[in-house]
């Protein structure tokens, strides 16, 4: 009986974190079609990576754990998807970080739609600051 | 143990979600309008199809779809800094 209900627990959270994982990475699909630049698609490439992989991950390796299959790919499957998660968590924000940085850096892309730039904003003023030293 | 059934059920709701936002990404790969948004998008379809291999083999019962999933990460990392080192110095480094 308790054992059961706490597999019955485990494989809710997980199944959860699987849903709401495939609907955070619709929202991110939306909004890498329907944003208007590529600085604001970074926003979207956030929720695409973090919650359309890695909630997702988790759940897969919850619900692995208490998943009826022979012992060796159980764990198999829960330890693989436990250390990709942990893997993508890390590594997508560096990721698009870089990219972003290099981007804005080269001018590859024009901000077009913007509002105010503070960071182009400041990388002028400060060549000024040397011009005039 | 849960029975086979229920997670069966589980996967097969969130497959069709991954597929749409699967031809969404490609969308934006395909007409992107400049290199960085198609590597972004590349980096944003890499993620998920790891999260699909390990769904995938949620539904199949096989240990050997999810070290797949490990190695395209990483090599969605890799385009993602080769990408920003060239527009940072514009060569590869050594």
């Amino acid at each position: 009986m308790n054992e059961k209900m706490i597999d019955l627990i485990i494989f809710i959270i997980g199944a959860a974190l699987m849903i709401i994982g495939a609907i955070c990475d619709l929202i991110g699909a939306l909004g890498f079609i329907r944003f208007p630049n590529f600085f604001v698609r970074l926003h979207a490439a956030t929720i695409g990576a973090i919650g359309g992989a890695v909630y997702p991950l988790f759940g897969v390796a919850l619900v692995a754990l208490v998943m009826e299959a022979p012992a060796f790919t159980r764990y198999a499957i829960a330890g693989g998807a436990f250390v990709t998660a942990i893997i993508i968590l890390l590594i997508a924000p560096t990721g698009s970080h870089a990219l972003a940085r290099a981007t804005h850096r080269a001018k590859v892309v024009p901000v077009y739609p913007k509002i105010c730039d503070h960071l182009e904003e400041d990388r002028g003023e400060v060549k000024e600051e040397v011009k005039e030293a | 143990m849960i029975s086979e059934t229920y997670v069966t059920i589980v996967v097969l709701f969130v497959l069709p979600i991954f597929l749409a936002a699967f031809i969404l990404y490609c969308i934006r790969i395909i007409k992107g309008p400049s290199v960085p948004d198609m590597v972004l998008a590349v980096d944003a379809l890499s993620f998920d199809i790891a999260a699909f291999m390990g769904i995938l083999a949620l539904y199949f019962k096989s240990s050997l779809l999810i070290t797949g999933a490990i190695v395209l990460a990483l090599w969605a990392y890799a385009l993602d800094i080769f990408i920003a080192k060239y527009y940072e110095k514009k060569e590869l480094g050594e």
